[in-house]
């Protein structure tokens, strides 16, 4: 049986969340050396 | 530069024409050698995608702004995963399902034939000029480190791509782009590694000395709508140039055009949306490293080569007195960061590190105003802005590399700015020949005719690049206004593609729309009020949105 289409609302959700991971990995960053 | 280095560019140089070559088999008609039949896969569209918009100027001047900036320029790309949602689910099942060669016949079909032709010529004019620029960039750098001709430069960089793009059409320039971005990635990865082994304190200590020059700062979160970089200015004036650049470019639209489906296409651009901003971020962060690197090893104190010996020529006594207080700053600033680590090691976190970073951040700033010193000497002896910052990353590959490195870097280099060339100059020609030779000119023809127009419309977009790029110096005033010309327009057609997804928008909306729009952010280009340019596109699109409405309503009442 071929895999669903992902919806807009579950493309949205999968780059939105690989966006704010990479945001937070570059807040982290920012936090422990840019003081 | 080591003759092994040299061998390593030619072999580059050598596989990618002889590849496009090969691919220049089977085009006999322009579905084929502009679409390349719509038959490609999405992770091949989807890497020539990245790889279009990722120039020489990347390479070269990211990494330079990385070392001399710091991380702030990311936020730049904040909006790039939203506008590729955006228009996974908007233009692109629109203008892959109309069946379209450009983005622009698309606009005929919802609109007419004035609208269409207003923003391809638009496209025209500009990619044509900006093409000349992505040639210019690195040539200048290349003629500046080697000594050799400017011209020269330009026939290395756009001889190659004018050849296997003319024969090989967008099969050539999409597998060669493929081809390009390992190379690109290649070379990224690789420098990464070398300048990590060669650190000579541990990376977390490294880190903390970049945080202490201001290098680590990523976020900025003022609200400033004069201010270049900031997060809001990335979240959303980036999200709609993203939406321009990838909605209505012809030179990003052709390389979804390209995909077997609109699935196909929208997987092309999601490959962006995920790997942009942490390829970015790569970039910027070699960049970091070799600032780092500079902290203990000596660092040029003009990057640029020709510029060194411009002023070393021109104002002898007064560069080496300059050269005798850098060695003494940059002395002073090795002391002070092996003194941070050292303090970072004994009291993390302690006053004796926030000391430790003060004094550092003071040796820091010693260095800083020697080298603008340097730098108004420079531009006041040559007369020409120093562009220091794209000869940092250049000049340490070349000066500390092992054998090889620079070979490789160099072919990165090519790889960068080749994928760019050949994907506008392709579509330079598609719009040429489909918006208007075929569409104004001769309507009905033999393929073969079609496709021999098509070819010398490439060849002729290349030979007009590469002389705009031969005379980009001279021409500095005439680019500058073509760039500024081009940011008119740039959220202004976005504007028009949107009130095309309006079932109420009307054709004459869209033409005087568009005028509007232009004049609008012809307005705050002029500083009237003065605005960062990531906003202008914001105001271009509302503007064209906006006045295309009430024109269509007004007509109807009329």
């Amino acid at each position: 049986m071929p895999a669903p289409k992902p919806t807009f609302r579950s493309t949205l959700l999968r780059v939105l969340t690989m966006q704010v991971v990479a945001l937070l990995l570059l807040w982290l960053l920012q936090q422990r050396y840019a003081g | 530069m080591h003759w092994i280095n040299w061998v390593i560019v030619g072999v580059y140089l050598v596989f990618v024409v002889s590849d496009g070559l090969r691919r220049a088999r089977g085009a006999t008609n322009i579905e084929a050698y502009f679409l390349a039949n719509r038959s490609l896969p999405w992770w091949a569209v989807g890497l020539s995608v990245m790889a279009t918009q990722l120039s020489a100027v990347t390479l070269i001047g990211t990494t330079g702004q990385g070392a001399t900036d710091g991380l702030r320029f990311v936020q730049f790309y904040f909006g790039l995963p939203i506008a590729m949602v955006i228009l996974g689910v908007t233009l692109v099942p629109f203008l892959h399902g109309a069946k379209v060669f450009t983005a622009y016949e698309f606009l005929e079909k919802r609109f007419d034939a004035r609208t269409r032709s207003l923003t391809s010529l638009l496209f025209l004019i500009s990619r044509g000029m900006s093409c000349g620029v992505i040639i210019s960039a690195p040539a200048v750098v290349l003629s500046a480190i080697f000594g050799w001709d400017l011209t020269w430069c330009v026939v290395l960089i756009g001889g190659p791509t004018v050849l296997y793009t003319v024969l090989g059409g967008v099969q050539a320039v999409t597998w060669a782009d493929v081809k390009q971005m390992v190379v690109i990635v290649g070379a990224l990865v690789a420098i990464v590694v070398v300048l990590v082994m060669r650190m000579p304190v541990p990376l977390d200590d490294a880190f903390a000395i970049a945080g202490a020059a201001g290098r680590m700062r990523v976020f900025d979160f003022s609200f400033s709508l004069s201010d270049q970089y900031t997060f809001w200015s990335g979240i959303i004036g980036g999200t709609f140039l993203m939406l321009s650049y990838f909605g209505t470019d012809q030179s990003q639209v052709q390389r979804y055009l390209t995909a077997k489906s609109v699935d196909e296409a929208r997987s092309s651009l999601l490959m962006s949306a995920y790997w942009k901003i942490p390829l970015q971020a790569l970039i910027l962060i070699v960049g970091v490293l070799v600032f780092l690197f500079y902290q203990f090893e000596r660092a040029p104190l003009l990057y640029n080569p020709a510029h060194d010996r411009a002023v070393r020529a021109a104002e002898p006594t007064e560069y080496a007195a300059l050269e005798v207080r850098y060695d003494a700053a940059l002395a002073s600033r090795a002391v002070a960061a092996r003194d941070l680590v050292a303090a970072r090691q004994g009291d993390v976190g302690g006053s004796a590190e926030g000391a430790a970073r003060e004094a550092y951040r003071t040796s820091e700033a010693g260095v800083t105003a020697i080298r603008t010193e340097a730098l108004s000497s420079a531009a006041r002896v040559t007369g020409a802005s120093s562009r220091d910052v794209n000869f940092v990353m250049p000049r340490f590959v070349l000066d500390h590399l092992p054998l090889g490195f620079a070979g490789l870097f160099l072919a990165a280099v090519l790889a960068a700015a080749m994928s760019s060339i050949a994907a506008e100059l392709n579509s330079l020609s598609t719009a040429t020949v489909v918006d208007f030779y075929q569409r104004r000119i001769r309507r009905e023809a033999s393929d073969a005719h079609y496709l021999s127009v098509s070819k010398w419309a490439t060849a002729l977009w290349g030979l007009f690049a590469m002389a705009v790029a031969t005379y980009a110096a001279t021409l500095g005033s005439l680019i500058e206004v073509v760039n500024r010309f081009g940011s008119f327009f740039y959220g202004s057609i976005l504007g028009v593609f949107l009130l095309a997804m309006i079932p109420r928008a009307r054709a004459t909306g869209a033409f005087w729309g568009l005028i509007a729009g232009m004049t609008a952010v012809g307005l705050v280009n002029w500083r009237y009020p003065s605005v960062a340019f990531l906003w202008h596109n914001v105001i271009g699109a509302v503007v064209v949105v906006t006045a295309g409405m009430l024109v269509g309503y007004a007509r109807r009442d009329a």
